[in-house]
């Protein structure tokens, strides 16, 4: 059985890939942009969470844990993949926001269609 | 003493002393940006001759001495791998990159804020430096996602016109689509395999090839695809370089599309995937795009009216060249002709370099002495700018594939290749250069016909901008006088050594 967080990441991916491909306002697009990365950050994440000896592992991480409460950790590399994507995406995010403003003080819209200056 | 880390310590901190640099004069931080980026192309050309000379793959451990866990058998740091291709590469990259540096000099005299111009230049250099010598995948992510803010930041540098805004949009918002699905592959193989080190994910993929990993592939091929331009997903490439900066465009033609596309397909492909997939239906997908990236990008070329767009759709279709070398060594992987097309589709990369950068270069002086890169209105330049026109000439003669300059010896490499491997392919290889040498000369009729009123007052560009093209066009005419001996003592042991990829292995893991 798929487990349901790889179900609800896919969803949002494709929730995100949607709107990328079907709405026409930047700030909507920068949205979608970012709603397909939380859709793989939580695919990442979820993949730590792996059965261990049928047991499922528990955050948070620190050492000792194993001999405290019986139960094994949960992946940390994930965890810092996922720390080091979401501060990658937080420059994309602001450099799409700064791109945005400046592409509204030139065209004086948000709509992309509008955006269609360059031909060749 | 290994001087591979300080190919990422140099630029860096270079990078980010600019703002105080800056405070000490004006002057001194222009130096201090050609000083970085020479020291960086001295490092990237000791770490080549290294690997060159002792024909071994260099690893270096952050953190470590030896990739490998305490006590277990599996690598668990980031682990820095450099074979021949990643080096050469990365003096290809430092190379152009320090003639862009001295070439914006006087090019962006004018502009403001240079402190952050020069700190992006580096990040960006920074970043295709790293991806070409990184051997950990999501380290490779994140010199992929480095180059490519830094370059999203620098096609919009000119913040006052509406053409960088645009052209940096859409450019952003294509990349950072490209990039999450590479994140997407990186995050499946991970589920999969529970390892990110390219050599240890080599030998887990040749012992069980399973399904999701032929997914994670198609996530990051498609990802890549969209990097390096090649149709049908290349019209953001024709909107965002001829719009930056023209050294900018040198360097995101030259380089960015190269580094962080046709290398990192190369990479994957032979590096991680290699024998455990169907190669011979891999081959062929590679090369059915890459067809379609020369006919389509060089014919798109010959109808262009601005000068910048035209040379930007001409890569398009250089790269379909490089991807049809890639393809063909994949297809006729571990024969001979395989060799050769891959000899040739990383001679191709190296020259394609060179001379795109050259050709930016000359389109740049054109627009700082003349205002305008609209082809109708330029004729006559030769006669004004004659050194500027020289350079076009070679340039266009080495993109043409003319027998004394270095063009010629990469491209017969990949006619040969391909006809020796399907004459079909050569066929369009050729039809692909026929379209593209119809574009060069209608540049080259507006460089040398009547003169028009708008060049009257033009005149060559002043020192900063004419001794890069000059280094150029040197390299372009002595790569060209040695082309066979470049071929054995470079192209062939880097494509050899790109093909063993059971070395890769072994490498990291220890025999």
């Amino acid at each position: 059985m798929i487990p349901f967080q790889f179900v609800t990441a896919f969803l949002l991916i494709f929730m995100g890939i949607y709107a990328f491909l079907y709405k026409r306002n930047l700030i909507k697009l920068i949205l979608a942009l970012n709603i397909i990365d939380c859709g793989i950050h939580l695919l990442l994440i979820s993949l730590g969470y792996r059965l261990e000896n049928g047991v499922l592992p528990t955050a948070p991480i620190y050492t000792g844990y194993e001999t405290l409460k019986g139960t094994p950790m949960v992946g940390p590399i994930p965890q810092a993949l996922v720390l080091t994507s979401i501060v990658i995406g937080v420059c994309v995010l602001a450099l799409a926001m700064a791109l945005t403003i400046n592409a509204y003080r030139h065209y004086g819209s948000l709509d992309i269609n509008k955006l269609r200056r360059l031909r060749g | 003493m290994n001087a591979l880390p300080f190919l990422i310590i140099v630029p860096l901190f270079g990078a980010f002393s600019m703002p105080l640099i800056k405070l000490i004069s004006e002057k001194v931080r222009d130096i201090w940006a050609v000083i970085i980026s020479a020291v960086t192309l001295g490092v990237a050309a000791d770490v080549f001759y290294t690997i060159w000379k002792t024909n071994k793959i260099i690893v270096y451990t952050l953190g470590d001495t030896t990739p490998l866990g305490k006590g277990v058998g599996f690598p668990i740091r980031i682990v820095w791998e450099v074979d021949l291709l990643g080096a050469l590469i990365a003096v290809t990259i430092a190379f152009v990159s320090l003639l862009a540096i001295i070439y914006s000099l006087e090019y962006m005299r004018h502009d403001t804020g240079l402190d952050k111009y020069y700190t992006l230049i580096l990040i960006l250099e920074l970043g295709m430096l790293g991806i070409v010598i990184t051997g950990d995948i999501f380290n490779f992510y994140v010199f992929l996602e480095i180059m490519s803010i830094a370059s999203y930041a620098l096609v919009a540098f000119r913040n006052d016109t509406w053409e960088g805004i645009e052209a940096g949009i859409k450019y952003m918002f294509v990349g950072s689509l490209a990039s999450s699905f590479i994140l997407l592959g990186i995050a499946l193989l991970y589920g999969q395999y529970g390892t990110l080190t390219m050599a240890y994910l080599s030998q887990y993929i040749t012992r069980e090839p399973t399904f999701v990993s032929k997914v994670a592939l198609a996530f990051i091929l498609g990802g890549l695809l969209f990097k390096s331009g090649a149709v049908p997903v290349h019209m953001w490439l024709a909107d965002a370089h001829p719009a930056a900066p023209s050294s900018i465009s040198a360097m995101l033609s030259g380089l960015v599309i190269k580094a962080g596309g046709v290398y990192a397909i190369a990479r994957i492909l032979f590096s991680i995937y290699s024998i455990s997939l169907n190669i011979r239906t891999l081959g062929w997908i590679i090369i059915f795009f890459a067809c379609l990236t020369l006919i389509v990008g060089n014919a798109m070329a010959v109808i262009q009216t601005d000068m910048k767009r035209l040379f930007a759709f001409s890569s398009v279709g250089q790269i379909g060249y490089i991807l049809l070398g890639i393809g063909i060594g994949l297809a006729a992987y571990g024969t001979d002709i395989g060799q050769i097309a891959l000899a040739g589709a990383i001679y191709h990369t190296v020259n394609h370099a060179i001379m795109k950068a050259l050709l930016f270069l000359v389109a740049g002086a054109v627009l700082h002495e003349v205002g305008t890169k609209n082809l109708n209105e330029l004729s006559g330049l030769a006669r004004r700018m004659p050194l500027t026109s020289f350079a076009f000439l070679v340039g266009a003669a080495a993109i043409i594939g003319m027998p004394p300059l270095n063009g010629f010896a990469s491209k017969w490499l990949l006619y040969e290749s391909s006809a020796l491997y399907n004459p079909f392919l050569a066929a369009v290889a050729v039809v692909g250069t026929a379209f593209c040498t119809a574009a060069y000369i209608r540049v080259l009729f507006t460089f040398f016909g009547k003169e028009s009123e708008k060049v009257k007052a033009a005149k060559d560009p002043g020192k900063a901008m004419i001794i890069p093209m000059i280094i150029l066009i040197l390299a372009i005419i002595i790569m060209g006088l040695l082309p066979w001996q470049i071929n054995e003592s470079i192209m062939i042991p880097t494509a050899k050594m790109l093909e063993e990829s059971g070395k890769y292995v072994l490498a990291v893991l220890g025999g």
